[in-house]
């Protein structure tokens, strides 16, 4: 349609979302919504700028180190909303975002207000997509893994899991520390394409974008998130032809998607297979075990009604 | 002494809109067990409807809010009926981004529609100077202070006197037996909805008044606080809802008196994350999910 100049902007920054709400995912996997991606990014972005422009590391050890101390922050949260659930928890990461914000406001150092400039470039298609990879292969491998299926029983029923001997603190922190250590990577590379740190992009209103994602794509399965990062990344910029009503059709096809799948756009449960087929599907129950825990990722609402 | 008292002011008459705000957020809340996102947005349209009416139709004060309450009511109506009735008993998570693409539907509809900066407000009252001098008065403050507590006295009177009310806190408590007891949940529902929308409209012209300007996105100015200040204050008493707000207001304005506003949102949020790690339901108990 426009030429690739035009896309590759686009395309970086869905690519970039993508990490951004594959961090979330892994966050979420336990229960925990985290309400804070945009300060965690941005706490990551901070890292990998003030390292690389004012003590000249290189990229990549940079890059690791905002990991690290995003993820750092992240685990240090879980620990403190341990023991709260459901909105409260949502609310106090959400609290903990707006004063990431407001204390950035503040430090002179990196600049204040008038933001963080002078950082370097380095953030191509070719880094983004190896990010992309890395984390998708970490979120793939984690899905599978005991303590990914501990999560998600956290998620389920925290106390029926707490019963069968799974550590809620324990799965609670390492997702959240995983989860943001990604998005800390995936801010750091942001932060080399835009080149700009604000303390406004630190906001809730930047984090509910990956809320949107999450939900929109829903939050089971590791690639409905990823979708959605492209699809509503990309929308508005493919509805430019609808001039100022584009973002009222990008909230129309929201609000679409939700009522036509409420569970999210990609969901475990298989649709639109023959009844056949699903007969036979069910005619053959997966032996639950020790080894097998059974099909724990089923979502909630298909057992809340 | 003098600042104290101003900024004791200040703080209620923004605190009284925070708590007609986080009130809507409440009853939607009790009822439908959803946490209705774009209640600020339904209260921006109230806050445009009163000024279109204003503009096109007559400046009379009741026009105007007639107008409000009717616009956001109607709004309201429509979002209950198209996303939160086929969204019932779905996971809350996805009403909340429901809702979310309505609030965003309404921000940039409006700012397509009017002008995505804000608008000169139509004079419905006349601004008169009550006190002058080391402490400041205006009429529009009173008459915004009054709406509003007129609004929250009638809540709490619609809740607990009339059939209505005790249907709403029927199915607060239970809603599975309501249905039982001959209680009709969709009615309930779609009443509450309107409710709440309604006197976000009111207080929305009030407001507009007040500052003499609208605004398509002054959801945001709104919505978030009051969204704390419900979950702050838990939903189970109104009346929690509204004496924390109020407090959220004077605190507010007293950091920004005596340190600075750029430090206002920190301190509202600290005592936030403090309050709910020693009472997770908040100061009053919360209904939950």
């Amino acid at each position: 349609m426009i030429s690739f100049a035009f896309w590759e902007p686009v395309i970086i920054i869905s690519l970039i979302n993508v990490v951004l709400v594959t961090g979330l995912y892994i966050t979420a996997m336990s229960g925990q919504l985290s309400m804070a991606t945009a300060a965690i990014a941005g706490i990551g972005g901070y890292v990998s700028a003030v390292l690389t422009t004012n003590f000249d590391w290189p990229f990549i050890p940079a890059v690791l180190a905002a990991a690290a101390a995003s993820g750092f922050v992240g685990a240090s949260l879980a620990l403190v909303t341990l023991k709260m659930r459901d909105f409260i928890l949502k609310l106090t990461t959400l609290a903990f975002g707006e004063a990431v914000l407001v204390i950035c406001f503040n430090i002179e150092y990196i600049g204040g207000a008038n933001s963080f400039t002078g950082i370097p470039f380095y953030t191509d298609l070719k880094v983004v997509l190896v990010l992309v990879a890395i984390s998708l292969y970490i979120a793939w491998r984690f899905d599978g893994s005991r303590l990914g299926f501990a999560a998600r029983a956290v998620r389920d029923d925290p106390v029926a899991a707490a019963a069968m001997g799974v550590s809620i603190a324990r799965a609670r922190v390492l997702t959240f520390g995983l989860g943001a250590g990604i998005v800390g990577a995936g801010g750091a590379v942001q932060a080399h394409y835009i080149l700009i740190m604000n303390p406004g992009e630190l906001g809730f209103f930047i984090s509910l974008n990956y809320i949107i994602f999450l939900l929109f794509g829903g939050m089971y399965t590791m690639w409905g998130p990823v979708l959605a990062a492209v699809v509503l990344t990309g929308l508005p910029e493919v509805l430019r032809f609808a001039k100022e009503f584009r973002l009222i059709l990008y909230g129309l096809s929201i609000v679409i998607v939700v009522l036509w799948r409420p569970e999210g756009l990609v969901t475990r449960t298989p649709t639109g297979v023959p009844r056949w087929y699903s007969r036979f599907w069910a005619a053959t129950p997966e032996p639950a075990g020790a080894d097998n825990p059974g099909r724990v990722g089923e979502s909630k609402a298909d057992s809340a009604n | 002494m003098d600042l104290f008292l101003q900024q004791l002011l200040n703080g209620l008459i923004i605190g009284s809109t925070y708590a007609v705000v986080a009130l809507g957020f409440a009853l939607v809340f009790t009822v439908l067990r959803v946490i209705n996102f774009a209640h600020p947005d339904i209260f921006m349209t109230g806050m445009f409807a009163g000024l279109l009416a204003g503009v096109h139709i007559s400046d009379n004060f009741l026009v105007v809010v007639a107008a409000g309450a009717l616009g956001a009511g109607a709004v309201g109506l429509a979002l209950e009926r198209a996303v939160l009735r086929p969204l019932r008993g779905k996971d809350i998570l996805m009403t909340l981004l429901g809702t979310l693409g309505v609030a965003i539907m309404l921000q940039n509809g409006m700012a397509a529609l009017m002008s995505p900066d804000p608008v000169a407000y139509p004079q419905a009252l006349p601004q008169i100077p009550l006190l002058t001098g080391t402490i400041s008065l205006s009429s529009l403050q009173v008459v915004n202070v009054t709406i509003s507590v007129l609004i929250l006295a009638g809540v709490s009177y619609y809740v607990r006197m009339t059939r209505y009310g005790r249907a709403t806190r029927a199915i607060a408590e239970r809603p599975d037996l309501a249905s039982a007891f001959g209680v009709d949940v969709n009615r309930v529902s779609q009443i509450s909805v309107v409710l709440a929308s309604a006197m976000g409209g009111v207080a929305a012209v009030s407001v507009g008044l007040l500052y003499g300007s609208a605004w398509a996105f002054v959801g945001l100015l709104y919505g978030l606080k009051a969204f704390t200040c419900m979950l702050v204050a838990g939903n189970r008493y109104f009346e929690g809802v509204m004496v924390v707000s109020l407090a959220l207001g004077v605190v507010e304005a007293m950091v920004t008196g005596y340190f600075s506003s750029s430090l206002r949102d920190a301190v509202a949020f600290f005592v936030l994350i403090v309050i709910l790690y020693f009472r997770p339901n908040g100061l009053f108990g919360s209904y939950t999910v």
